[in-house]
């Protein structure tokens, strides 16, 4: 079953407006920089953005999925402490973002947990920078959140057919949902649509270590 | 390939009960006997899909809600049209013959704005508790696994939107927790009897 994956605005853009100053533009170093740091190696870099069978046929074990997943729910974990302290929320806004930052926690916890528990070492967290101002203002915050729940959606459906475990992909899943809830909230927030598509869209792991990597200092 | 393959998943190269429990999900995965291969779960899926898909055209019709209510819920409606289109092509291409639609009745469900949103919060939170539930059923198909998991992470959205249409609490309410929780194919069935008058065999 080959679902339509009607074009979205990408980590980007929200609304058409633009997020924030990034560049949108994946590029080699981010990509290397986060890789390093989930331990996946160079052999990603070969993988063809778009390419299922190319993405199959990668070494990506397991474990490494896991520590890719904990490096992402790291920062946005880090992303929300550091946003709810900058106390720019309020009312219901406050109310609905607040758990965001409780889940992101418990996801970082539990892949932790997982990751040793299987013998493995858990990625350390990274140094995060997010740009001057996104703490300071609803609508920066907000719509930062938006891209990075965005994004950490993506990356989760990115890894579906990749995971060997069917009880791994089980618990990978049951994020992926909570993501998801996440992203349509903050969506709605900012008057934006929750509803993008009607199916979940997907990105490879290079792309989305390519975005992310914009907030990792090394 | 064997039913038991496609339920355990064909190499389970982890002692992943350890995971999960570290996990702290309650799986109530789909168990051996649960489905009869890909297209039942598919089936399966169809059912919910045309449950829901038929909820909020009946609801949408009633013409209970307006603003970004209405237009959040005809969204909701057009995207589990478009489940239902695409599980009957799927199915089709399989081989497999599409369940029919079952008979449905709503009950009260469309007396007020507060009942057909409240009711659609249950409808789409049991959808994802169904998907989850079923996933691992559908592990050795790559392509139908992550379409199924491409639905799910959707109706979860709806889930925690209309949560916040009724101004529920966040936590418990909007959001159930951390992680999503599975539901096995009985206890789905069990909650959407209510609401189906012609059962579909199956």
């Amino acid at each position: 079953m080959q679902p339509p994956t009607p074009p979205r605005p990408g980590y980007a853009l929200f609304d058409g407006r633009p997020v924030m100053a990034f560049r949108q533009e994946s590029s080699r170093r981010t990509f290397i920089k986060g890789a390093a740091l989930v331990g996946v190696g160079g052999a990603f870099v070969a993988w063809r953005a778009g390419d299922p069978r190319a993405f199959a046929q990668g070494s990506a074990t397991d474990l490494e999925i896991l520590n890719y997943a904990l490096t992402l729910e790291y920062l946005e974990a880090e992303f929300y402490t550091q946003g709810l302290a900058g106390n720019v929320l309020t009312g219901r806004d406050l109310e609905l973002v607040t758990p965001i930052r409780d889940h992101e926690q418990a996801h970082v916890t539990a892949l932790t947990e997982t990751v040793t528990s299987l013998g493995g070492t858990p990625a350390e967290m990274p140094k995060f920078m997010f740009p001057d101002g996104t703490f300071t203002d609803r609508d920066m915050f907000l719509t930062a959140a938006s891209m990075f729940e965005e994004l950490g959606v993506t990356a989760y459906h990115g890894q579906v057919p990749l995971i060997q475990s069917a009880e791994i992909l089980g618990a990978a899943a049951s994020i992926a949902g909570v993501e998801s809830r996440h992203a349509a909230v903050v969506a709605d927030l900012l008057g934006g649509d929750p509803f993008p598509a009607p199916f979940e869209a997907n990105k490879p792991m290079d792309e989305v270590l390519a975005a992310a990597g914009q907030f990792i200092q090394s | 390939m064997k039913r038991r393959d496609l339920i355990r998943g064909a190499a389970t190269v982890i002692p992943a009960s350890i995971a999960l429990q570290m996990l702290g999900t309650k799986f109530a995965f789909a168990q051996d006997g649960d489905f009869d291969g890909p297209l039942d779960v598919l089936n399966y899926a169809l059912t919910l899909e045309y449950l829901e898909a038929e909820f909020y055209r009946q609801g949408n019709a009633a013409d209970l809600l307006d603003g970004k209510a209405a237009e959040y819920l005809q969204k909701i409606q057009t995207d589990e049209e478009t489940h239902v289109t695409v599980l009957m092509d799927t199915i089709t291409q399989l081989g497999g013959s599409p369940v029919p639609a079952p008979g449905v009745d709503f009950g009260q469900a469309f007396a007020s704005s507060d009942s057909y949103l409240e009711a659609g919060y249950t409808f789409e939170n049991l959808g994802v508790s169904a998907y989850l539930g079923a996933a691992p059923s559908l592990f050795a198909e790559k392509e139908l696994l992550s379409a199924a998991a491409s639905i799910f992470g959707v109706e979860a959205r709806h889930a925690a939107i209309l949560g916040v249409l009724l101004e529920k609490p966040a936590e418990g309410g909007v959001y159930m927790g951390a992680t999503e929780t599975p539901m096995s194919r009985e206890e789905v069935l069990q909650a959407a009897a209510p609401f189906i008058v012609s059962t579909v065999t199956r």
